[in-house]
């Protein structure tokens, strides 16, 4: 069995605790145009040209070679780290990997994902099982906008509650992003769910631009966003605070 | 005729000795001058002992500096021939025994009365420098406690903390004084431990005391900064090593060697420098401690791993209760203080030039795989490492009675150090150019014997064109993924072949005192051998810089670079001086301490051998490189030791903004 990656990344010392390392898959069912990772959507390997040179994105790895990475840095590990799946949307692959989570599990591992949750259930219900922590995107609970992203809030909901129901620790991420996220409606409806949900840590982030380069090289635009303002940031920090979730707001 | 030809040779090397002193004496100076070379005496009679009492009867003494609680002056125009460098004395004996002692020690046992003569000549000449000083501290009205803490040392072991540093600085000065380069300290946080515990007890002086004190003694070795410099400023070899695993296997430290880390961060100062001996032991908030000094950016301390570093030494051939007490020469190259002459850093074992050799005299089209590669590679080692031994054997030391006073077994044989009196005699080696040479023969095999996408001529041709406008075969050849510093077992494994063979090569020799030889990975002249070396297959140009100790260029593998880095053969011989060598951003510590403590410490279990760090952000580096009278106290870690970024050759920084620019861009 292989499976295409794009990067594995170690020593990674966010996006979960200790320290890591952290599996990006190629392929996503969303699509965010804030997107930092735009090589990651395309579920295949992706050439492109940069400088005269013909490079691709993404790599195809057994599952046995996939673990050995992951376990070779299994010391640090130690730390209260492990391995971390992204992407793209890494919950797409989990049925291609299951094999791969039973042995790390065993192997006490600790597993982390990060996701977007906008997936069929079949591949939550394996998730539960395996990943000790899950980083979730809250982006638009708003019916009438989720048509933006290609996504579906019934089904986000659906998985939220079964990852819940499971008793996982979750942090919950919001991409501050003026016009898709930072509508009054959205933003009302985002903090009553942290309010039900009540997860270990909301983390709030600005996007970046730091995957321009990565567009061009597609042939794509990164979009122009307005600057958010921090009092706008600060008003949001204190509305998950009053609700007693603790929050804390990433520079990147 | 003979005669004139003599007298020629000794006046040409009076002048060569004093012309190397004289430049590197003015070496930031615009304007020298024949009358500033003239200043400069060398006293050199043929008996050294002569010359050490001409110059200790000549030289100048300072006047203490109002204040100052430490008398400590050298005579920078003074000079006398000493060869041999590289090393501390052992300072818990000079603590402990007074000048007497040795008198009466040396009385005890004359075997070779030449031996015992010079030796207690210069003994006497001490004496007499000490005699000259509390004079002079005399009729200046000094305090009377600076003057007896001088005074004792004649005929009085130290009896408190802060009598100790003063002798410690004492014979500090006087090799210095004596023309001895690359002067360490030894590991001064268990040395002066019991005199801080029985000040403290007695309350002759409390812990904020005792602080000022050692505060005061790091910035007085600081004192004489450019004279002390070897190779570039800031080399000065000043280097105390702190902690460490006794010989029951316990991590000892106490008080000091806080106060020590403390004091380093605090001070901001390139020089003394500081070496952390760590173990898995070692408590985490003295891990925690050093990481705040070298968050700083002040590049130390280094951390050397004993869990690692003692069972080589003993291995080797060191007694196991000198292993456990090792300090090191001048930048990280284990040596056993007070017991051996071992020379560590005699020369630098370029990996790549043999592989240079090759090229130059194959037809590479008749080499068809890597294994045909290394065996012949294996071949032109050989041969380089025998013409290297060669030219070491001929190097001669000069006799040096004060080294042969405070290094066993020299007063037992009544043998000079120079001579073979120490009970260590061993050489050493460093080693620069392996990561090039390994990169050099992966990038060959993949595509060259692999993917055969060109013939090993037409790179060969390309390399020797130096790539001119071929930028896109050198980002192949710099790009490929397999690389040293990866701990991709086909790197490991050929890495060590070649270390190993390198082993096999100089154990058959040994050095003219009967000592063995001995190498390590990590080396001073990753930009000296560099300089018109020609072009290699890593995809590095002519002139360009080598490998810096054991990195990878990616630069920001960090747990990658450990895992090789520990996974590396260091037994029999291959132990002098091993260093994981990294670059990282202020602000990813900052954002991340804890978990870089852990990173430290899971390290040190994974099992490097010595680690240092630089904490320095591009930004600020080109920002410093552009406007340095912005940044004058910008410290960088260079190799064995800190410099001030505005004093380094342009060179240096350009290579450290180099690297600081690939671990920022990875991350």
């Amino acid at each position: 069995m292989k499976i295409i990656v794009s990067n594995i990344q170690r020593f990674c010392l966010q996006d979960g605790p200790g320290i890591r390392t952290i599996v990006f898959f190629k392929g996503c069912n969303l699509n965010c145009p804030w997107c930092s990772n735009p090589e990651n959507i395309n579920p295949n390997m992706e050439s492109y040209r940069e400088n005269n040179e013909i490079n691709t994105y993404g790599y195809e790895i057994s599952l046995e070679d996939l673990e050995k990475e992951i376990l070779k840095d299994q010391l640090y590990y130690k730390s209260g780290g492990g391995v971390t799946f992204s992407g793209g949307e890494c919950l797409l692959q989990f049925e291609k990997i299951e094999e791969l989570l039973k042995r790390l599990k065993e192997n006490r591992i600790n597993i982390c994902i990060e996701t977007a949750l906008s997936v069929p259930q079949k591949y939550v219900d394996i998730a539960v099982k395996y990943v000790d922590e899950f980083i979730i995107d809250i982006k638009i609970l708003d019916e009438d906008n989720i048509n933006k992203i290609n996504g579906n809030v019934q089904l986000y909901l659906n998985n939220i509650q079964e990852v819940f129901k499971n008793n996982k620790k979750v942090i919950f991420r919001i991409p501050l992003v003026p016009n898709y996220i930072l509508t009054d409606k959205n933003m009302k409806k985002i903090i009553e769910f942290i309010e039900q949900y009540k997860p270990s840590k909301v983390e709030l982030f600005k996007i970046h631009r730091l995957g321009e380069k990565k567009y061009k090289t597609l042939g794509k635009i990164m979009p122009e966003f307005e600057e958010v303002n921090d009092y706008i940031i600060n008003e949001i920090e204190e509305k998950i605070k009053s609700i007693d979730v603790d929050v804390e707001y990433i520079k990147i | 005729m003979k005669i004139k030809n003599i007298i020629k040779k000794c006046l040409g090397k009076r002048v060569q000795i004093k012309l190397n002193y004289y430049r590197k004496l003015y070496r930031n100076d615009s304007r020298k001058s024949l009358k500033k070379f003239l200043k400069i005496k060398l006293y050199k009679s043929k008996n050294i002992a002569k010359s050490i009492k001409k110059l200790l009867s000549n030289v100048q003494l300072s006047d203490l500096e109002p204040n100052n609680k430490f008398y400590y002056s050298i005579d920078i125009f003074k000079i006398i021939d000493t060869n041999i460098e590289n090393l501390s004395i052992d300072y818990n004996r000079i603590l402990n025994y007074s000048l007497k002692d040795y008198k009466e020690k040396l009385k005890a046992n004359i075997i070779d009365e030449k031996f015992y003569k010079d030796e207690i000549n210069t003994i006497e000449s001490i004496e007499f420098l000490i005699d000259r000083t509390v004079k002079k501290l005399q009729d200046d009205k000094c305090d009377e406690n600076i003057i007896n803490n001088i005074k004792n040392i004649k005929d009085k072991k130290a009896n408190s903390l802060y009598e100790a540093l003063q002798r410690i600085l004492f014979f500090n000065q006087l090799l210095w004084q004596t023309s001895h380069k690359l002067n360490g300290l030894g590991r001064l946080d268990i040395i002066l431990y019991p005199y801080y515990k029985k000040d403290i007890e007695n309350e002759i002086i409390n812990e904020e005391e005792a602080k000022n004190l050692i505060k005061e003694f790091l910035t007085t070795l600081h004192k004489y900064y450019e004279r002390k410099s070897n190779v570039l400023l800031g080399d000065t070899g000043q280097i105390i090593e702190l902690g460490g695993k006794d010989k029951n296997g316990k991590y000892q430290y106490n008080e000091l060697t806080y106060i020590f880390i403390e004091l380093t961060k605090e001070l901001q100062l390139p020089d003394p420098k500081i070496l952390l001996r760590v173990s898995s032991e070692t408590p985490r908030d003295l891990i925690e401690t050093s990481l705040k000094c070298i968050q700083t950016g002040i590049g130390c301390p280094l951390f050397a791993n004993d869990d690692v570093v003692i069972d080589k030494l003993i291995n080797f051939g060191y007694e196991k209760e000198d292993a456990y007490e090792y300090g090191t020469s001048a930048c990280w190259e284990p040596f056993i203080i007070g017991k051996s002459l071992d020379q560590n850093n005699l020369k630098s074992i370029n990996f790549l030039q043999p592989f240079e050799n090759l090229l130059e005299v194959e037809n590479v089209e008749d080499i068809k795989s890597t294994q045909q590669l290394v065996s012949l590679y294996k071949k032109y080692l050989e041969e380089y490492l025998d013409n290297f031994i060669k030219e070491i054997e001929n190097k001669k030391f000069n006799d040096d009675p004060i080294l042969s006073l405070f290094t066993d077994d020299c007063i037992e044989k009544n043998l000079d150090i120079s001579k073979g009196g120490a009970k260590y005699n061993h050489y050493g080696f460093t080693g620069v150019g392996l990561s090039n040479l390994i990169n050099s023969i992966k990038n060959v095999e993949i595509i060259i014997f692999k993917n055969k996408e060109m013939s090993f001529s037409n790179l060969n041709d390309a390399r020797k064109n130096n790539y001119e406008n071929n930028e896109e075969l050198i980002n192949k050849l710099k790009n490929q993924k397999i690389k040293y510093g990866t701990d991709y077992e086909e790197i490991i494994n050929i890495t060590n072949d070649i270390i190993k063979y390198t082993t096999q090569v100089i154990n058959k020799y040994k050095n003219p005192l009967g000592g063995k030889y001995k190498f390590g990975l990590s080396a001073p002249s990753y930009i000296d051998c560099s300089k018109n070396f020609p072009a290699s297959f890593d995809g590095r140009k002519n002139g360009e810089p080598f490998g810096v100790h054991i990195s990878s260029s990616i630069e920001n593998g960090y747990t990658e670079l450990i895992q090789f880095a520990s996974k590396l053969d260091y037994n029999e011989n291959r132990f002098n001086g091993n260093v994981v060598d990294f670059i990282v951003s202020p602000s990813f510590i900052e954002n991340n301490f804890d978990k870089f403590v852990d990173f430290i410490k899971l390290s040190i279990q994974n099992g490097f051998f010595e680690m240092q760090m630089n904490v320095v952000s591009s930004t600020t580096l080109i920002e410093a490189r552009n406007n340095p009278e912005k940044f004058p106290n910008l410290i960088v870690r260079v190799w064995g030791f800190s410099a001030y970024f505005n004093d380094l050759p342009d060179q240096y920084k350009d290579y450290l903004i180099e690297r600081a620019l690939k671990s920022e861009n990875n991350s």
